[in-house]
């Protein structure tokens, strides 16, 4: 589902043009949240962006801190307004219409 | 090609007999290590070696094929990337590969793409047209070869510039890897999105300014300097991945997203490249 608005916490520090977006992952019915640069797919664990996550399926796909799956799978999708709100980290995210 | 009269089998094998067997076996190893190594050294050095079939006249002209009339329909891309010579001065031809009529009908384009390809086709119409003069005849023959023979299909592009390697994965000439992978599920795909603006993203996006070709080959090129050291090339790692960058002569794109469009587009001449051990991530001009 595309959403027409866009979550994000900054740009990345790692790659320098994506931006740091808000990914869910809902493996299990559970609701997990991370941080993905929707560029270089660098992971971090939440918005704060101190812990870098870089274990999972392997190294070159970006993965689920919670799960270990894969975050392209069909469990996974970028966070809306309610899921950010869920984690609750509405308040350190950003939002922009697209 | 010369066709063998039907006696020389016969004559071959009487010649064989006189050999020493030692002689007849290191002949024997040798034809067949030509046969297996053949095409893999015309791919890997560009060379032109004629196959066995066409060496004893049972290839038909047809099929003896690739090296004239293929090569006459194969974009200038593949120069780029063959050649060895790490010069930056390869942006060039970079910049003169862009053709506005291979573009829109790329079917791999991501939705969220097309909507934005207007603007994009617009700049892509410009530097085309502005190509120097020496450069035209190539921007000509990529644009023919594209409609005559369809070859702006995603399958094409991969098989012409980069090697299949497995399952859905390509080896570019350099050594980097395509393989599955991102939201869009091929890093190919994920790439495309930098040949196309998105004015309303967040921050800044770099666009590279030409075709899915040019931009493979501009990829390789800067990767293969930075990864030599070249000058003004830059690397670093970042927990578990390598950021390469690499300068370009001309400008290889500009400064998309709602900075780029705050800051009037500015031309970019970098370009960054993000690999994790030899996989490449993305890949994007920078300021």
């Amino acid at each position: 589902m595309v959403l027409p608005y866009l979550i994000y916490v900054r740009t990345c520090p790692s790659c320098g043009d994506g931006l740091c977006r808000v990914r869910v992952c809902t493996h299990e019915n559970k609701l997990a949240g991370c941080v993905v640069c929707d560029e270089c797919e660098s992971v971090w664990t939440d918005p704060t962006m101190t812990e870098k996550f870089t274990e999972g399926v392997d190294s070159y796909t970006a993965s689920c801190p919670d799960c270990g799956r894969s975050l392209w799978d069909d469990t996974s999708h970028w966070a809306d307004i309610q899921e950010v709100c869920l984690l609750g980290w509405y308040d350190k995210v950003k939002v922009a219409r697209t | 090609m010369t066709r063998r009269s039907p006696q020389n089998p016969k004559v071959i094998a009487g010649a064989l007999k006189l050999l020493p067997a030692r002689w007849a076996i290191a002949i024997l190893v040798a034809a067949i290590a030509y046969v297996l190594l053949q095409p893999k050294l015309n791919q890997w050095f560009g060379w032109n070696l004629p196959s066995a079939a066409a060496m004893l006249g049972q290839e038909t002209p047809a099929a003896s094929k690739s090296s004239p009339s293929q090569k006459a329909n194969q974009p200038p891309i593949s120069k780029p990337a063959s050649s060895n010579s790490p010069s930056p001065g390869k942006s060039d031809d970079v910049a003169s590969n862009k053709t506005s009529a291979s573009k829109p009908s790329n079917p791999e384009r991501s939705p969220q793409k097309s909507s934005q390809s207007d603007g994009k086709d617009s700049t892509t119409t410009k530097s085309s047209s502005s190509a120097q003069p020496g450069s035209t005849a190539k921007t000509g023959s990529t644009a023919n070869s594209s409609s005559n023979h369809g070859s702006t299909e995603p399958e094409d592009l991969k098989l012409r510039f980069l090697k299949p390697v497995g399952k859905d994965r390509y080896e570019s000439p350099s050594g980097l890897i395509y393989a599955p992978g991102s939201e869009e599920g091929h890093r190919l795909k994920h790439i495309e999105r930098h040949l196309a603006d998105q004015p309303n993203r967040p921050g800044s996006h770099g666009v590279f300014d030409g075709d899915m070709q040019a931009f493979l080959a501009a990829i390789d090129d800067g990767y293969k300097r930075a990864r030599g050291h070249a000058k003004g090339t830059k690397q670093r790692e970042e927990e578990g991945m390598t950021v390469f960058e690499a300068p370009f002569d001309k400008p290889i794109g500009y400064l998309g997203g709602s900075e780029g469009a705050r800051k009037g587009k500015p031309k970019l001449k970098r370009l960054r490249i993000v690999v994790r051990d030899k996989n490449l991530i993305t890949a994007f001009p920078i300021q």
